[in-house]
């Protein structure tokens, strides 16, 4: 079948270009609205989670059941009838797709055994993939069969920059070491400047790529039906952003759920594990300038050395919250919610990370060579993956969450809020 | 028509049975009709008033049960139940428990004898909303017109009352369980339903909240004959409901619950929505569906509440109720889905449409039948000679089961006239 672009039109315009095959709005103020579907888009979204999607009889009862709806155009109702309908165009500019945290309090509910909740992670990965940088790689990202090519782009760039260390340390200007602070005991193959440039430069693409993609995607956000007509922002950008920040640590919205509240533990575990690892990342990277840092410089910390600590702290909450993750997954299926590739990628790519850190840091401990060193690369291509793929993998998710988020904090959309009565 | 016909077992002595009965034994047939309550009627005579006419069950319950009154043909069993059935088309044995009713039926007895004892016991009539005396009248429509003693409940002041004051001949204390066996030459079940559990509904709060009710409460609070003398009240206080929501589909059409739809509650409840109307002319009533499921003729009924300005209807499911612990307002979760909001929605009364569940469910008839998944009979049961008619088949109101009970009764004839 061929697949159309959705158009939907808007205001008069909309209602002046109404065919005889208009239907009233799924959710909205009984607009006209012309459906066209998009079955291409209706099959991804039941290959990757939502294949209960068509047993939906639109009764309402998830909108009503999820905790974290608001009361005008709550969610996930009118999204299944989306879905239903294969208006691609309104899902994509959905911010609610993005405020649902995938608690499943609407599918272990729902009197078809429908899923919404898995329906919107299905929804949710089309998202990433559409507003994604450049989209090659997000169909890369999206299937088992190119994971061979994701593995071997990192391990090949490595092996290179290894290989030419010093042709690439005297382009750069690095061919001495950056002062007498510095003592590297570890890895030779890998000095520290040639990381430092090495992932700087992936990192800066990684983030450029994500910018292109959270930017195009809160373009999009505009164009969605769910904030009514001329909405009017209730609070500045920044201060919409503030508070989202802090609901964000507190994992508020995702304390709010009844299924499945273990998510919250083992995210809260993986998140501020993350932040940990990353700080003493910085610390890494800007160790020979950094003041934080007394004496010299010596990679790898010594075991007590505060960072040190930090970091094991932080790897084995990560450890800790990411097993978890993996253990309900596996167990808990009709909590957590259909597994497809994409929810996978992430849950493995980040225990892969932290467990051939933890590999090298004991290897190193026990001064095993070549072992150490392998461990090492091993480790540094499960980290490219992690970090250069973002944008295009569910680790996406913390961008368009909180942009979505931003949005909706900014126009009031907010939990339990809205319809007077 | 020959005297010689073994007769037809009917199970059960709801509209459907008592149906069936009259329908046969009208034509010559004899009929054992076998029911496990104290008095025949089932559910129907359990309603305040019955769609789509709205009279009294009563009207149509007497008409019938002077039809049985005055028919040789049909031998009625109360109290009683089928216990085992072998054999064949045409030649079943069937084996009667019948549990005592230790009075007699001989001698009448005088309402002021139950006045003088003192132990309750839960009213299973009024589904256990109130109490009657160790020794009742099963309710005001009883048929057969006798009184029943449930010994486990008296007390021995109570014994004392009824050897004193009863005349004799009236009460017969050493009656015992009887048990008989006869000869059938074919078998309706007609056992009905029972609503669904909302115990297993937790969301909806009917353990949780006292002005949470079903709709089979609502049909007793409604009936003059019932806990209330008729009047609707909130069970928490007494105080008359001005704001009365249903809340559709309580278990029914839900894969979690019951997958089918039951049928006869989107009714029950537009019925039960006028009650509150005309009680209360001020009273709001918000009726939430998933559709509203009047079929043919009936569709009219709902378009005329339609028209009334104290009746809304929302369409969206209820997920959750709860109790505003301040001032006891019944909180619904609901999405009304076609202006795609959810409205802030507080009643003072609630009624679950809970839905139709079979009795053969838990308590199937001793004989290897064909029962779906649910618990329902097909009307052709998978044994030759054995019919089934009403509820126990699907969910349907009166009018639909007692066209079945007929068809039910013509296809046993056919069975005792055949070789
Ligand atoms: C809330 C509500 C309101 C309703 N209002 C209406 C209405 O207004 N109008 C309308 O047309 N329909 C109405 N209905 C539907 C109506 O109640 C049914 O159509 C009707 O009860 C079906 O009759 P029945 O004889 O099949 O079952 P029942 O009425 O359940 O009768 C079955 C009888 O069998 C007996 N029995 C069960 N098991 C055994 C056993 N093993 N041995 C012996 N006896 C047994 C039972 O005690 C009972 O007396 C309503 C239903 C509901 C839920
Ligand atoms: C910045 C804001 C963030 C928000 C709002 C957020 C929110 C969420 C939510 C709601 C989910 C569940 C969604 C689903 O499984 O479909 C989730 C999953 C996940 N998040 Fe975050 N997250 C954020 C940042 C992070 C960070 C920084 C990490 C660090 C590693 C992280 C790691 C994960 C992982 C691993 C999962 C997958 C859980 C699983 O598959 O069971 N998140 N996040
Ligand atoms: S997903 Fe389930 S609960 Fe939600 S509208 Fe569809 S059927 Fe109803
Ligand atoms: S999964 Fe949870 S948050 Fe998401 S729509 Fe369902 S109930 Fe709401
Ligand atoms: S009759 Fe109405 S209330 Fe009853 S199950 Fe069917 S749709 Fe639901």
């Amino acid at each position: 079948m061929e697949t159309s672009e959705i158009t939907v039109p808007e205001g008069e315009n909309g209602q002046d270009e109404a065919t005889p095959l208009d239907i009233p709005s799924p959710s909205t103020n009984g607009r006209p609205v012309r459906v066209d579907p998009d079955l291409e888009f209706i099959r991804a979204l039941r290959r990757s989670g939502g294949d209960s999607l068509k047993k939906c009889m639109q009764c309402g009862n998830c909108s009503a059941a999820c905790p974290l709806s608001p009361h005008v155009n709550p969610f996930p109702r009118k999204e299944m009838a989306w879905a239903l309908w294969g208006m691609k165009d309104r899902l994509l500019t959905d911010p609610d797709i993005w405020l649902c945290h995938h608690c499943n309090d609407c599918s272990t509910n729902c009197p078809r055994q429908t899923r919404p909740g898995d329906v919107l992670g299905a929804v949710r990965q089309q998202c990433i993939l559409h507003y994604a940088f450049p989209g090659i790689l997000a169909k890369w990202v999206s299937h088992p069969k190119y994971l061979p090519i994701l593995l071997a782009i990192p391990a090949i760039l490595l092996g290179l920059a290894a290989r030419y260390r010093e042709a690439i340390g005297e382009f750069l200007g690095f061919s001495v070491p950056m002062g007498d602070r510095i003592v590297y005991s570890f890895a030779p193959m890998f000095p520290h400047w040639l990381l430092n440039s090495f992932f700087g430069l992936f990192t800066v693409l990684a983030l450029a790529a994500a910018i292109i993609g959270v930017w195009r995607f809160s373009r999009g956000l505009k164009r969605s039906s769910v904030w009514g007509e001329n909405p009017e922002p209730v609070k500045g950008v920044l201060a919409s952003l503030g508070s989202v920040l802090l609901k964000v640590v507190n994992h508020d919205r995702f304390t709010t759920c009844d299924t499945d509240h273990s998510r919250s533990i083992s995210h809260f575990f993986v998140f501020f594990g993350f932040i940990a690892l990353t700080v003493v990342t910085i610390m890494v990277i800007t160790g020979p300038f950094n003041p934080l840092i007394r004496g010299d410089f010596v990679y790898p910390f010594s075991l007590w050395s505060p960072w040190k600590l930090l970091a094991n702290i932080g790897g084995l909450a990560v450890l800790a919250g990411i097993l978890l993750m993996i253990w309900e997954r596996l167990y808990f299926g009709h909590l957590a919610g259909t597994s497809s590739y994409f929810d996978w990628l992430l849950v493995w790519s980040i225990f892969l990370v932290v467990a051939s850190g933890f590999a090298t840091e004991i290897l190193h401990m026990l001064r095993m060579v070549p072992h150490r060193h392998v461990a090492y690369f091993v480790h540094l291509v499960f980290v490219f993956g992690l970090l250069v793929y973002l944008p295009y993998s569910k680790f996406a998710h913390m961008l368009y969450r909180t942009t979505a988020m931003v949005m909706a904090e900014r126009y009031g959309r907010e939990a339990g809020k809205g319809a007077e009565s | 028509m020959s005297p010689d016909h073994k007769p037809i077992l009917v199970i059960g002595g709801g509209i459907a049975g008592m149906t069936a009965a009259v329908e046969a034994a009208e034509v010559g047939y004899p009929v054992v009709l076998v029911e496990k309550e104290p008095s025949l009627g089932g559910r129907v005579v359990r309603s305040h008033r019955y769609f789509p006419k709205m009279c009294p069950p009563t009207c149509g319950f007497e008409i019938n049960t002077r039809r049985i009154r005055g028919n040789p043909n049909i031998e009625v069993h109360t109290m009683a139940t089928v216990e085992e059935v072998s054999g064949d088309v045409g030649a079943f044995r069937a084996r009667i428990k019948k549990n005592p009713r230790y009075v007699t039926g001989d001698v009448s007895i005088d309402d002021s004898v139950v006045e003088q004892l003192t132990s309750d016991r839960p009213n299973e009539f009024n589904m256990g909303l109130d109490t009657t005396k160790g020794l009742y009248y099963p309710h005001t429509a009883a048929y057969p017109p006798l009184h029943v003693v449930d010994k486990e409940a008296l007390s021995d002041g109570d014994v004392a009352v009824l050897t004193e004051a009863c005349p004799p001949g009236a009460l017969d204390m050493d009656m015992a369980e009887e048990e008989f066996t006869i000869d059938v030459g074919a078998v309706i079940v007609a056992t009905g339903w029972k609503g669904y559990d909302p115990g297993n509904l937790p969301n909806l709060g009917f353990d949780r909240c006292p002005d949470v009710i079903t709709n089979l409460i609502m049909e007793r609070l409604a009936a003059p004959n019932g806990p209330t003398g008729g009047k609707i009240l909130r069970p928490s206080n007494g105080e008359a409901p001005t704001n009365v929501a249903f809340v559709q589909c309580a278990g029914s059409r839900d894969e979690n619950h019951l997958p089918y739809c039951s049928a006869v509650c989107c009714m029950a409840s537009l019925k039960q929505a006028r009650y509150i109307r005309e009680a209360y002319p001020d009273a709001k009533v918000t009726v939430f569906y998933i559709d509203v499921r009047t079929l043919g003729r009936l569709e009219k009924f709902y378009y005329e509440l339609v028209e009334d300005e104290n009746i809304t209807f929302v369409k969206g499911k209820v997920a959750e109720i709860n109790e505003d612990p301040e001032t006891h307002e019944l909180i619904l979760e609901v999405e009304d889905t076609v202006a795609g909001e959810r409205p802030d929605s507080r009643f003072d009364m609630v009624v679950l449409a809970t839905g139709i569940v079979p009795n053969t469910a838990d308590s199937p008839i001793p004989l290897e039948l064909d029962y779906d998944d649910y618990g329902f009979l097909n009307g052709a049961t998978g044994v030759e000679g054995v019919f089934a008619a009403g509820c126990a088949t699907h969910p349907c109101d009166v009018s639909r089961t007692t066209k079945e009970s007929t068809a039910a009764a013509l296809k046993a004839i056919q069975c005792l006239n055949r070789g």
